[in-house]
């Protein structure tokens, strides 16, 4: 079968579906494929941290205007993605006062407020943050949710008219003469083949975008740099707490619903291994290590996973060696730089900056396409942002109310297409995150879930201190009676899924975590017999 | 306060080992959180249900030679044939005595269907639970099951597949009725427990009834989740009478009902038998002679101890507290025990959560008599018994509640055998 687009765009995370929606509002027919399911690379393996430049302020000046100016823009165009928290950068003994000042300047240069306080002060905002600091600086940081703010993004892009089909692998790039004129895809679900064709091909695919300009014949010089992260049990802090000095391992504690995370380390790591990365225990040493000294409490909280994410950094192109790293957006019209026409890579860049990265190769694509209009996603509001939550609130008041809050804040107004008009479908799947049947139904039914882990990014389930032992369960249940698949199915996804959750806890399981680990095992595994059929 | 022997944990081997003593006339107490591994029971006791290599065991007793070999300091590698089935039996007995029903033999192992509809070999299965004699089909060809409607802790769909696939024919329904609407109403009840408090009323089970009997058609058995009732036991006799077929419940997901009214009698018989059970209290201490225990303190009793002749450690594995992981060791918090574990974090663990973990047979290490060890030396008076003990694996050899009972029945042998 072969459809027909303007636009495709390969990769579905922040930065694909920043594009997708760009295009759609401004008329052009775009055409999302993504191979797994949606914010899966980096976009969805980082802090969830609103930067507000202040960290790149020193080092990096033109980075740190892109994040301040898109800080602003994400918390009016989406809000229900955004936590208003503000940053605290502390300085401790260890680090001297001396590069304070030299960030208070840097920072003020780029247009970033920054307030020295008084650590006294500081603590007082902020009780978890180590009182042995000598200084404190208040800057507009913020928390912002990967996941949704990409699901947002698409569901604008689709209610404009884009095609979004997740498990949609390209393997090849079809090249006539000097043009990319469509790709080939496997339907990962049901292994059928289908072609695509468009004017423009758009490469958004992080660092697997190296492979995918490969396969157009070009190339493009990706740095695969691993960062470890780690979840604890409870929200330790309300307010982002970074070092203040040069950039470093496991210097940010971001606050993000339930919990915080503490990140990163850095290490650069083969290709052969960005698909599949198991956090280290060295790792994880020195994570707990360094984030002890932000948040001394650290030390005696649960830490409920650890995960490791992929930056893709890309070589600049005048350094083939690969030593000079851009950390800004990479925009590749392959026409003037390699001779291929209808094929664009957008890269480098951070999730902070995904909406400009979009502007920049949406207007490269109308340039193309001789479309003369100009973009709008800096003033339009995402979906799920375009109400009070006071109003959404008012009209739900028949949910019990942890169930409503915790509804509003995944989904903003689209809240109320939940259907949790009566007791069953207000009934728990979840009781960690509050996740109702309603809530699982409207998921299922609206926002592209094949999988329970698909099901986890758009609602929670099994993402609360239990890690979905009784809730996972529970949802593949109700997917299996709603036709999602059948039961044998349903139950090896249930294997994947407790996997999925294991992955993040073995490097962390001890204390509770092994607990909740060895009653999850005892209960599926024991009571219900539940075997790993790809392993037997 | 003076006894001859404090047990420290009330789950199935603290329990099994109080009543074994008390009903000797042994003076004991049981100190216990409250929670224990009966609350996610299966509706079955399994004896020993794989080998370590994976292999299916058929009849415990024949496969223990095979064990021993695999597994020399699985807790079982110590008992002989005779002592193994003699042990076991008294187990059974005592199960009987205190009022649980059951079915099986520890020559054969059956199999409990559960509740996504896999089939486990069982050694003693609960009166009233699905349980057949084969791995790979059910006594009937055609049964109905039925769920509470929005009971999301019993898989119809699923089961419904299985016992098709076994040759089994299913129809499956869901019955409401006023009595769930109540429960209904807070979204966090609609589980087991719950459901099970209404049929506790004869009423509710005759509506039950009702309904079942409007659409159960020509099926052979009835089938239900194991909600029929808590402090009510005969539920699924009272509905066959009313119905005039074979009714049978199936577990659900926790809490376990047929868990907690096993633990309920087993308690209720330790201390028709003289037992003292101290219910949400927990060992918070100890003092010491030399290799002796002498004094236990808990956080309810404050400085008041609890003075015995023997004490009997079954605090569980690390779910229960019994051991307890930092990032770079393996503790029994307690008494500060010797443990048996790898010192590697890195292999305690499998990538996949469905493959052996090492950390589950981890445990306290003992001395022939199962006397704990503290730096290497006995504790003369300190006995282990069911989870906290090492060298076996209790998911994966189907062997958790058989080393409970037959590891307590052996503790409470050698207490009583040294006066």
């Amino acid at each position: 079968m072969t459809k027909q687009a303007d636009v495709i765009i390969i990769g579905g995370g922040a930065t694909g579906a920043g594009v997708a929606r760009d295009c759609a509002l401004r008329g052009i027919k775009a055409l999302l494929l993504e191979r797994g399911d949606i914010a899966t690379g980096a976009t969805g393996r980082n802090h969830g941290l609103l930067h507000s430049g202040a960290r790149y302020a020193v080092t990096d000046r033109e980075s740190a205007e892109e994040c301040i100016k898109e800080n602003m823009i994400l918390r009016r165009i989406a809000s229900h993605c955004v936590e208003e928290t503000d940053g605290l950068f502390l300085s401790l003994p260890e680090d001297g006062l001396e590069f304070q000042a030299k960030f208070i300047e840097a920072c003020r240069a780029a247009g970033i407020r920054a307030d020295a306080i008084d650590p006294k002060e500081a603590l007082r905002l902020e009780p978890s943050a180590n009182p042995a600091m000598i200084g404190a600086v208040r800057v507009p940081d913020g928390a912002v949710d990967p996941f949704r703010l990409t699901m947002a993004n698409l569901i604008d892009a689709k209610a404009h008219g884009a095609e979004v089909l997740t498990y949609h692998k390209v393997t090849e790039l079809i090249r006539e003469q000097d043009r990319i004129v469509g790709v080939k895809a496997v339907d990962c679900r049901s292994g059928e083949k289908k072609e695509f064709r468009a004017e423009i091909v758009v490469n958004a695919g992080g660092i697997w975008g190296h492979d995918l300009a490969a396969m157009a014949g070009v190339t493009v010089k990706m740095l695969p740099a691993k960062g470890s992260l780690l979840i604890f049990g409870h929200r330790v802090n309300n307010i982002v707490l970074n070092r203040c000095r040069k950039p470093a391992d496991a210097d940010i504690l971001v606050p993000g619903d339930t919990i915080s995370l503490i990140g990163t380390t850095s290490s650069k790591v083969p290709f052969d291994e960005v698909d599949n990365m198991y956090v280290t225990a060295d790792e994880v040493d020195l994570l707990l290590r360094e984030g002890t000294k932000l948040a001394p409490s650290l030390a005696h909280t649960r830490i409920l996973r650890a995960y490791a994410g992929v930056r893709p950094l890309v070589a600049s192109d005048d350094d083939p060696s690969g030593r000079s790293v851009s950390r800004g957006i990479v925009v590749l019209d392959h026409a003037t730089r390699d001779g291929l026409e209808g094929f664009i890579t957008i890269t480098g860049g951070k999730l902070m900056t995904y909406r400009l990265m979009a502007e920049w190769t949406v207007d490269l694509i109308c340039k193309k396409l001789n479309i003369n209009k100009k973009c709008t996603t800096a003033e339009c509001k995402l979906p799920g942002s375009r109400e009070k939550e006071e109003k959404i609130s008012k009209r739900l008041h028949s949910v019990p109310v942890a169930q409503r809050e915790s509804a509003i804040n995944r989904h903003g107004e689209m809240a109320e297409r939940l259907d949790v008009g009566d007791a069953a479908a207000r009934s728990l799947v979840c009781e960690c995150e509050e996740v109702s049947v309603g809530e699982v139904k409207y998921a299922l039914n609206e926002l592209d879930v094949h999988n329970l882990v698909d099901l986890r990014r758009r609602t929670r389930v099994g993402m609360g201190t239990c890690q979905g032992e009784l809730c996972a369960c529970r949802a593949a249940g109700i997917m299996a009676e709603a036709g999602k698949y059948c039961s044998h199915q349903a139950k090896q996804d249930l294997v994947s899924f407790l996997n999925e959750r294991w992955k993040g806890m073995a490097p962390v399981a001890w204390g509770d975590t092994l607990r909740e680990s060895e009653f999850t095992m005892w209960l599926y595994d024991g009571v219900c017999g539940l075997k790993n059929e790809k392993t037997e | 306060m003076r006894f001859d022997t404090v047990i420290i944990g009330g789950g199935l081997a603290g329990l099994i080992c109080g009543i074994r003593l008390a009903k000797q006339g042994e003076r004991c107490a049981i100190i216990s959180l409250g929670h224990s591994a009966l609350h996610f029971s299966s509706g079955s006791l399994e004896l020993l249900g794989a080998l370590p290599d994976g292999s299916t065991v058929v009849s415990p007793a024949d496969a223990l030679d095979a064990l021993r070999q695999m597994a020399p300091e699985h807790p079982y590698a110590r008992y002989s044939r005779e002592r193994f089935l003699a042990l076991a039996a008294e187990g059974a007995t005592l199960m009987q005595e205190a009022g649980v029903a059951t079915f099986g033999s520890a020559e054969q192992n059956h199999y409990r269907l559960t509740p996504v509809g896999a089939m486990k070999p069982a050694w003693l299965t609960f009166e009233g639970y699905v349980h057949s004699p084969n791995a790979d089909s059910l006594p009937w060809k055609n049964v109905a099951l039925f769920n509470a409607e929005g009971f999301l802790d019993f898989y119809a769909q699923f089961l419904k597949d299985e016992m098709l696939r076994m040759g089994t024919k299913c129809a499956a329904y869901t019955f409401n009725l006023p009595e769930l609407e109540q429960i209904r109403q807070n979204p966090t009840e609609m589980r087991s427990a719950n459901i099970a408090r209404i049929f506790d009323k004869r009423e509710t089970l005759d509506k039950l009834a009702d309904i079942i009997a409007a659409k159960m058609d020509d099926a052979e058995a009835i089938l239900l989740p194991a909600v029929l009732g808590v402090d009510c036991k005969d539920g699924v006799r009272y509905l066959e009478q009313k119905l005039g077929r074979k009714v049978a419940v199936i577990a659900t997901l926790p809490p376990s009902v047929p868990g907690l009214q096993v633990q309920t009698l087993l308690r209720r018989y330790f201390q028709e038998l003289g037992g003292v059970y101290m219910l949400g209290d927990t060992a918070v201490g100890y003092k010491s002679e030399g290799n002796k225990i002498t004094a236990v303190y808990t956080r309810n009793h404050g400085d008041i101890p609890f003075l015995a002749t023997n004490y009997v450690l079954a605090t569980g594995s690390f779910f229960s507290g019994g051991l307890e992981a930092t990032n770079d060791r393996i503790c029994e918090p307690l008494f500060g025990a010797d443990v048996q574990y790898v010192a590697d974090r890195g292999e305690w663990y499998d990538r996949d959560l469905f493959k052996p973990q090492a950390y589950e047979s981890f445990g306290v290490k003992t001395d022939e008599l199962l006397r704990a060890m503290r730096q290497g030396q006995v504790i003369d008076n300190l006995y282990v018994a069911g989870a906290t003990l090492p060298g076996f694996n209790a998911v994966k050899e189907g062997c958790g509640a058989g080393v409970s009972i037959l590891t307590a029945l052996d503790v409470a042998e050698r207490i009583l055998s040294k006066k």
